[in-house]
């Protein structure tokens, strides 16, 4: 609601803003747990008010600008601004806000967002659901609560689990490109810095972390120490370093010890052997000539080293954006160790009683507490085959038929339904032996017209054979629009029916409520829908009873409803 | 009329099985298994006079065994008794004569051994796909070959061939291959569901006589040219489980969840894989009090 009392304020206040302008009139700007609000100056009530679900989000004047604005954009496309117009403390109040609002709207951003972007996800994505949205709800026969009242199932209960298990996103490698510069028209560049690309720098360079912590907020204001960070020849690509007073050329200095010392490192990896690697080109001679090629640092031409430069920050960039990853594997094993402590404090206990950590297999991370070498462990993977390996299933029961024949019979009668003694059999195998022993084609004599007029005369439509043909396939006679709309009836009609039906037996007052409810939603349905439809139909001429058993559902809901009722009266009485 | 460079491969299955036509010979003498061959050969002449790359293959199916009546070994090295004095088309009167020899030979072969007396069909009409793969490979390279089975049956079904019946079926119906049925006597539940899984027409005709003018009425045409003429609609197929303790055709019944085998009772013990069952009972509704009514 936009009016609210001021004394009756039960949310906590978090900040006030005095001398705060919208839409011309001072005013006092509040901040609270839930929503921002605005009040006019000497007046009792809020004229503005949301919460901060209903944000999208917050818009700031930059900052040559005289007028120090906010503003609010909503979901719904509106927009609120306000200007901060005290003369001495504009710009103090203005971050403070804006900080604030930093800070709550992701919180509030996610809850409200979700169910819609899920409803409109299912719409989307099920075009008969969508179909029936707009058979029923959006021509009012039922209200859009009861239509996702058993349908968005765990949206508002529960889901919240899920999303604690949902795989960490990376860093993105281009998230430096991202940035984009823009030119400001006079000879400088704009750099778009959002939230997420200076958490991806720290991430990746917490050389810059580190200085960012030191020099910020004493020294350099944020933007003071991102535009020296732009301008350094730290970011710079080619990084020559000149030795400046630069706070970023001892980033440099970092980044090239941490490099080494990866380099040291190595690769723990027995099987790869990184250093049998080498860039090999055929140089002047094309491979013959006696002179080596040189490989000291001074002949180099220039082109060569900053080649150099570029593939060694390449490869920094690359190795810190794996390792930002590897973080989270770290975790993962330190809490692997704990696991393996238990398992070894639980080892007197029973089998059953022991955590489930504790695995027969041998293939599993938890068992291997004694950690054999690592060259053992990789020459055992690439030897191993996981499904070639005896399978140590669970011991299952054999199945035991007794009678496998009988799958094999067919759907036909055990016994034969003719008798035929032996002497028959006999007697008609002489016979045909006989007959066909001066077997000779007579083709001229296959058929008499007498024969064959009647045949044609059984295969002809309306003959013997043919008695079906007449009766045609009611889908060739119905157009398709017609077939397409009686689908959607069915649809909505099987969804309000399957609400009604659910009622039963009708134990509470709610289920009370929604079976009257929807038995009015029913009839509804019937005249807003079926009726225009039948007569539709009527119109074209269309002799087929399309609408028959859609009537006879709905009567039999309606009579159920009315023995209900009637049953219910009785008890009262 | 196939399209240009299409061959088109008709295999006739006929069942040949003496025990029946021995003794539906005796009883109607107007339709014998000669009149039958005639109208056979009949139809066979016709579907290869359409089109010069039609391809003809006859196969008996005999109680004791399958026959290729043609194509069949005496192709090679009989010059005598082919030319025909009517001066018929050269590769007929060579089929009618290799048709008829065979089937002599055939049944003069016939022994009483009193095993079976049922057709072997599964079998003859799994020669027929073998038929029907080898022409296949050997016109891959030239054409596209258009492939079907045309069945003749006369005996009853045979209860024992359903698996080897049902696994070909499925096979034709992954070749693409059609399987038509003509029944001369009684109806063949099992030739109902291969037509209906494979695409193919089923026709019980009415009069045996007549089998000619049936076959180059509804049979002779391929399923390109079906589309286009007005035939006997498709039969309603008995698809039908029978439950394995008295063989009755049921629509609903119980199956053991262990070895799928159908019965048409609850039995605590399923006889197939001796699993014991135990079934809920409907729970009791107890009756509910009703208040007496005070007087007024």
């Amino acid at each position: 609601s936009y009016v609210a009392a001021m004394a009756s304020l039960s949310e906590e206040v978090l900040l006030v803003v005095k001398k705060v302008r919208q839409k011309k009139q001072d005013g006092t700007l509040y901040l609270m747990a839930e929503r921002i609000a605005w009040g006019p100056e000497g007046k009792d009530r809020f004229t503005v008010s949301h919460s901060y679900s209903d944000i999208r989000c917050q818009k700031i004047s930059p900052d040559g600008k005289a007028k120090v604005q906010l503003q609010l954009v909503l979901h719904t496309g509106e927009s609120t601004t306000f200007h901060f117009a005290n003369e001495s403390t504009s710009r103090k109040d203005w971050e403070a806000a804006k900080e604030l609002l930093q800070q709550l709207l992701p919180k509030f951003k996610k809850k409200a967002n979700k169910e819609l972007e899920e409803k409109n996800k299912m719409l989307q994505e099920d075009p008969v659901l969508f179909q029936l949205y707009k058979d029923l709800v959006v021509s009012q026969v039922i209200s859009a609560e009861e239509f996702w009242a058993n349908r968005l199932g765990g949206i508002n209960n529960g889901e919240s689990a899920a999303c604690e298990n949902k795989q960490e996103v990376g860093i993105s490698g281009a998230f430096l490109a991202d940035i984009r510069p823009q030119t400001d028209g006079c000879n400088g560049l704009r750099y778009n810095l959002t939230a997420d690309i200076i958490e991806s720098i720290f991430r990746t360079y917490p050389a810059v972390k580190q200085k960012y912590k030191e020099n910020v907020p004493h020294n350099l204001t944020e933007k003071e120490f991102w535009t020296r960070f732009f301008q350094s020849h730290y970011f710079h690509r080619d990084r020559i370093s000149t030795g400046t007073q630069d706070i970023f050329s001892e980033c440099a200095r970092q980044d090239e010890k941490g490099l080494k010392s990866l380099v040291t490192q190595g690769v723990k990896n027995p099987m790869v052997d990184l250093l049998s690697l080498e860039d090999k080109t055929l140089d002047e001679g094309y491979g013959i000539s006696s002179a080596l090629p040189s490989t000291s640092h001074a002949s180099r031409t220039v082109k060569e080293s900053s080649n150099f430069a570029i593939i060694k920050r390449f490869n920094h960039h690359s190795a810190m954006v794996l390792a930002a990853a590897k973080q989270k594997e770290q975790m993962n094993s330190f809490i692997n160790i704990f696991k393996l402590i238990t398992v070894y404090l639980l080892r007197d206990v029973p089998a059953d009683q022991a955590s489930e950590t504790s695995s027969t297999d041998g293939n599993s991370r938890d068992s291997d507490f004694f950690q054999p070498p690592l060259k053992k462990v990789k020459l055992q993977e690439a030897i191993e085959y996981e499904d070639l390996q005896q399978e140590n299933r669970p011991k299952t029961v054999a199945l035991n038929l007794k009678k496998s024949d009988r799958y094999a019979h067919g759907p036909v009668p055990l016994q034969s339904q003719q008798y035929t003694t032996s002497q028959d059999i006999i007697n008609s195998v002489n016979y045909i032996k006989h007959e066909m022993s001066n077997y000779k084609p007579n083709l001229t004599q296959v058929l008499s017209s007498a024969a064959a007029s009647s045949a044609i005369a059984a295969l002809s439509p309306g003959g013997v054979l043919m008695q079906q043909v007449a009766q045609q396939a009611i889908n060739q006679m119905v157009p398709t629009e017609i077939q397409a709309e009686l689908k959607h009836l069915y649809v909505a009609a099987g969804e309000l029916l399957r609400h009604f039906w659910t009622c039963f037996p009708v134990n509470t007052a709610f289920l009370e409520e929604k079976v009257t409810k929807m038995k009015s939603n029913l009839e509804r349905f019937q005249i807003t829908k079926l009726r225009p439809f039948q007569e539709k139909i009527q119109r074209q001429y269309l002799s087929t009873n399309l609408t028959g058993h859609l009537e006879c559902m709905l009567q039999a809901a309606y009579s159920k409803f009315h023995i209900w009722q009637t049953r219910r009266m009785m008890r009262k009485t | 009329m196939a399209s240009e460079g299409e061959i088109s491969l008709l295999v006739v299955v006929v069942d040949v099985n003496p025990i029946w036509w021995g003794q539906h010979a005796q009883s109607e003498p107007e339709f014998t298994l000669s009149k039958c061959l005639d109208a056979v050969m009949v139809m066979g002449n016709a579907h290869m006079a359409m089109t010069r790359t039609n391809q003809l293959a006859v196969i008996a199916a005999h109680c004791q065994d399958s026959h290729f009546l043609y194509p069949s070994k005496r192709l090679k090295g009989n010059d005598d008794t082919s030319s025909s004095r009517d001066g018929k088309y050269e590769l007929l009167s060579v089929t009618n004569n290799l048709i008829a020899e065979e089937i002599r030979d055939i049944m003069s072969k016939t022994e009483l051994t009193g095993n079976s007396t049922d057709t072997l069909l599964a079998g003859s009409l799994a020669k027929a796909l073998c038929c029907i793969l080898l022409k296949t490979v050997v016109f891959l390279l030239a054409q596209e070959i258009k492939s079907r089975i045309l069945v003749i049956k006369a005996a009853d079904d045979c209860a024992l061939q359903y698996m080897n019946f049902m696994n070909v079926i499925f096979a034709a119906q992954k070749q693409n291959i059609l399987i038509d049925a003509c029944v001369l006597d009684s109806d063949s539940g099992l030739l109902q569901q291969a037509c209906d899984i494979t695409g193919g027409l089923y026709l019980k005709i009415p009069q045996k006589v007549a089998l000619a003018q049936y076959l180059l009425w509804v049979f002779l045409p391929d399923s390109e040219q079906r589309s286009l003429l007005v035939l006997p609609p498709p039969a309603h197929v008995d698809y039908r489980a029978a439950c394995f303790c008295h063989r009755t055709l049921i629509e609903i019944g119980y199956v053991c969840s262990v070895c799928l085998s159908i019965f048409c009772n609850f039995s605590p013990i399923c006889t197939t894989c001796e699993t014991a069952f135990k079934i809920q009972l409907p729970q009791m509704v107890k009756p509910k009090k009703k208040k007496p009514k005070l007087p007024a």
